[in-house]
């Protein structure tokens, strides 16, 4: 690294007010290249006992191998650490743990076959056990920071939250004194969210500094100590007072003029509330469910006689907690399961029993909730990608004339501003955000398009990619789409909808408009209460 | 007389059954850790040849078990370190190694004791447990050799360990999410390679019981399938430790008929019994016998 840095940094001038906590761990100069990729450089930072430090950035801004370097899962190319002033360079996650420092990854480690306390002795115990005195002694462990658990429940049976409270017990069973948070709201519900942040701020009390990476504002107006921005692998920020300093950390993140930051505050997505205007798009019915139920293998009731239609023009939010439905819904529509009752209709024709092709020939584009696995094939390339289920458009005697698939993949690649290094490239090296560009272009660019499923369109992607989605689904309804829009994040549902039907258990549990007013309310459903 | 084919079929399904149990409880530690061992019938081979090799040339049984585990020692680690530090293919490099263990002892075989030789070797006696043995109907069960004896206790330590230490859940976790196991901060590599050694010595003892347990001799691929029962009744016994030990009983009864039948007259064709413990396999394999609960990261290689 030469130091000469995309990113200058630009420190937010406060002073700072709290008493200076003494520092646990210190990171001075790090930083860390995979091949020729910079993930991190120039990185300095301290981490005080006592206190909530957020990590705010984009997605690929280096906060996930920042922790990961911290946590031992890779060692950092320059700079070095120290922990309590003693150096500090872990050989591995044991190690790390070993010298207090834990980590509640993004994706649980829990193994989902065992009970709960067999998953908390797991790795530390040896020799006889005695489950019931463990299980005593780390219930009043847990109540200490007001975390419920059950501790002879399988692992498999709970909700994400549970899982997660027991992520944090596991850590917190090692009494660390730096324990890390990789994204711990991404997976939780409204009032699930408040209570975690009630934890960290229990856990930072007891003098243990908690790292949380985030990259939601309401979440560090509510318990961020301190906050440091990183954008391209540099600190681009850093705040003493981040409540206070909003405005200027969300354009430190995002190294973009903060305009609409108050809307940023609202759903850290810098979306303006759509305002009805312009000619109304073609009337008429865009899609109808009527009466769809579904009940899995095991007989299980997964969606419980929804009906809904969707007129052209309109974005329908589907909100709810995954697993309410939501991914048999997408399954159904995308002609990949069949309900056991009811029908559904797109542009006036019964799709019940169509076949997928069939449904797209009928004008409905598919963006499915999960790209790799349904959407792309990440061994062929961008192009391919593009034009997946029309090839046949550039078939000639049953060969395909390349050169026409490439002048059309590159006009979509730059319509829909998909970057990438050219349209030849394999899909799976595109970052998630241009993946889901790519997707998207396929599916607006679907004949005829008169409905859209977006199933968690913004799943994993950084705020431009976000803002960029989000508009595309914005022109497509104003253009006479009817979109059903499905996602876990409920602020962007009510910036980007204009209607909002909350799932809970298969069932429509009710539905508002998409109006920040009803946040509360929406929430109170998802959560299986009534209003 | 009926009262007599009836003990005497009780007596040999169970001692029919000790080798599986052997392997399969093997088998089955390793599956639960993550790793299938196609090659258990190549290292129950190896065992039996070596726990041949090693009491002809001692005289003593005893050793000849010891040599049956040396023999097999190099062919299980071998097996971990394709399959668990080099990340091949299970199926494929254990298939390879039961190959290589024919070939190998074949021409051990013939080197040592000279082709096509019935050379009895120093073998077991009966063991019989006191009274027990004399009982009726299952008096013959009582009268196998010490190694039926060692089989349960292994089995039942087994048990134990699986379900009531802090390793036994770091081994069941690690073949269903060994990422959570490095992240607790143990070795996935050391676990799985520790549970194909066992697998590796659990098989030498049931190869070791075809040779100088049962017959007192070596013949060229004697095992001859019993490695694939023993995986098979992992399978069967849905990765339980219980149901596994029902499977292989139920295995060595279901060889046990192919003697009985004839001498009772009936005209069952042999081929078709030879087949029944496959045939259950495969029915198990296709759900019928309740839900298959496979471990989820079995035969999957670890990633850091």
């Amino acid at each position: 690294m030469d130091g000469s840095g995309i990113v200058t940094e630009t420190v937010v001038p406060v002073p700072g007010t709290r008493a200076a906590a003494p520092s646990l761990l210190t990171m001075n100069g790090i930083g860390k290249s995979f091949g020729s990729f910079v993930a991190l450089a120039g990185i300095d930072i301290d981490f005080a006992g006592g206190e909530v430090h957020c990590l705010l950035g984009e997605n690929g801004a280096g906060k996930s191998t920042l922790c990961n370097l911290v946590f031992g899962i890779h060692r950092p190319s320059e700079g070095a650490m120290r922990l309590k002033g003693e150096a500090y360079a872990p050989s591995g996650p044991s190690d790390a743990l070993a010298r207090g420092i834990a980590m509640v990854h993004q994706h649980f480690s829990l193994v989902n076959e065992l009970t709960v306390i067999d998953n908390l002795l797991m790795g530390g115990s040896r020799g006889r056990l005695d489950r019931k005195a463990e299980a005593r002694r780390i219930e009043a462990l847990a109540e200490e920071f007001g975390l419920a658990l059950a501790p002879f429940a399988t692992v498999g049976d709970l909700s994400v939250g549970e899982r997660q409270r027991v992520e944090i017990v596991k850590c917190l069973m090692r009494r660390p004194q730096v324990l890390i948070l990789d994204e711990p709201t991404a997976v939780l519900l409204p009032d699930e969210i408040g209570s975690l942040l009630t934890v960290c701020r229990q856990v930072a009390d007891s003098g243990c500094a908690v790292v949380m990476v985030t990259h939601k504002l309401a979440e560090i107006e509510r318990v961020a100590d301190r906050v440091t921005v990183l954008h391209r692998g540099r600190v681009s920020a850093r705040s003493d007072r981040p409540a206070e300093e909003i405005p200027a950390l969300v354009s430190a993140m995002i190294q973009r003029p903060a305009a609409r930051s108050g809307e940023a505050v609202v759903g850290a997505i810098a979306l303006a509330k759509r305002k009805p205007a312009g000619p109304r798009p073609p009337a008429g019915e865009a899609m109808q469910l009527d009466g769809v139920s579904f009940d899995d293998r095991t007989g299980v009731r997964r969606l419980d006689a929804v009906t809904l239609s969707i007129e052209r023009g309109e974005i329908v939010g589907v909100a709810g907690v995954e697993g309410n439905g939501q991914s048999e819904l997408g399954a159904i529509l995308a002609g990949l399961a069949r309900p056991t009752d009811g029908r559904w209709f797109a542009g006036g024709r019964d799709l019940t029993q169509a076949s997928p092709r069939e449904i797209t020939r009928s004008g409905v584009g598919i963006v499915p909730e999960d790209r790799h696995a349904v959407g792309s094939i990440g061994k062929l390339s961008l192009a391919d990608n593009l034009f997946l289920n029309r090839m046949r458009q550039f078939s000639r005697l049953g060969l395909i004339d390349r050169r026409r698939q490439m002048e059309k993949a590159r006009d979509y690649i730059q319509r829909f501003d998909v970057r990438a290094a050219g349209a030849t490239v394999a899909f799976g090296s595109l970052s998630g955000g241009n993946q889901q560009k790519a997707v998207l272009a396929r599916e607006l660019t679907t004949p005829n398009l008169r409905f859209l499923l977006a199933a968690q369109p913004t799943r994993g992607l950084d705020i431009g990619a976000i803002e960029t989605v989000y508009g595309l689904i914005r022109d497509a309804a104003e253009e006479g789409v009817g979109v059903l829009l499905v996602s876990s994040e409920l602020d962007e549902l009510i910036a980007v909808a204009d209607r909002i039907v909350v799932f809970y258990r298969g069932r429509i549990a009710g539905e508002y408009p998409a109006d920040p007013v009803h946040r509360e309310a929406i929430g109170t459903l998802m959560s299986g209460r009534s209003a | 007389m009926t009262l007599e084919l009836v003990a005497i079929f009780l007596a040999s399904s169970f001692r029919l059954a000790i080798p599986l149990l052997f392997a399969a409880t093997g088998e089955l530690v390793s599956e639960r850790a993550g790793v299938v061992n196609m090659s258990i019938e190549g290292m129950m081979l190896a065992g039996a040849f070596g726990g041949a090799i090693g009491a002809a040339m001692t005289g003593s049984p005893l050793l000849g078990l010891a040599c049956a585990v040396l023999a097999v020692l190099p062919v299980a680690l071998l097996q971990s370190v394709l399959t668990n530090t080099l990340r091949a293919n299970q199926i494929v490099t254990g298939i390879g190694i039961n190959i290589l263990v024919l070939g190998l002892t074949t021409l051990g075989y013939r080197e040592f004791f000279g082709a096509r030789s019935r050379t009895t070797i120093p073998g077991f006696d009966a063991w019989p447990v006191p009274v027990l043995s004399d009982l009726p109907l299952v008096g013959p069960l009582f009268q196998q050799i010490g190694m039926a004896w060692l089989a349960i206790a292994i089995i039942l330590a087994v048990g134990a360990v699986l379900t009531m230490t802090g390793l036994g859940i770091t081994l069941r976790a690690v073949g269903e999410n060994p990422q959570a196991v490095a992240k607790a901060g143990r070795s996935v590599l050391a676990l799985r390679h520790g549970a194909v050694l066992f697998a590796g010595i659990m098989s030498a003892l049931g190869g070791a019981f075809l040779s100088i347990g049962d017959i007192h001799t070596f013949t060229e691929g004697m095992t001859n399938g019993a490695g694939y029962l023993a995986i098979t009744a992992v399978i069967f016994g849905s990765w339980k430790l219980g149901r596994t030990v029902m499977a292989c009983l139920l295995f060595g009864a279901a060889t046990a008929l192919q003697f009985q039948l004839p001498a009772l007259g009936l005209g069952i064709p042999n081929a078709l019994l030879i087949m029944l413990p496959y045939l259950l396999a495969f029915l198990a394999v296709a759900g019928l016998v309740g839900r298959q609960t496979a471990p989820r990261a079995l035969a999957q290689p670890y990633w850091p």
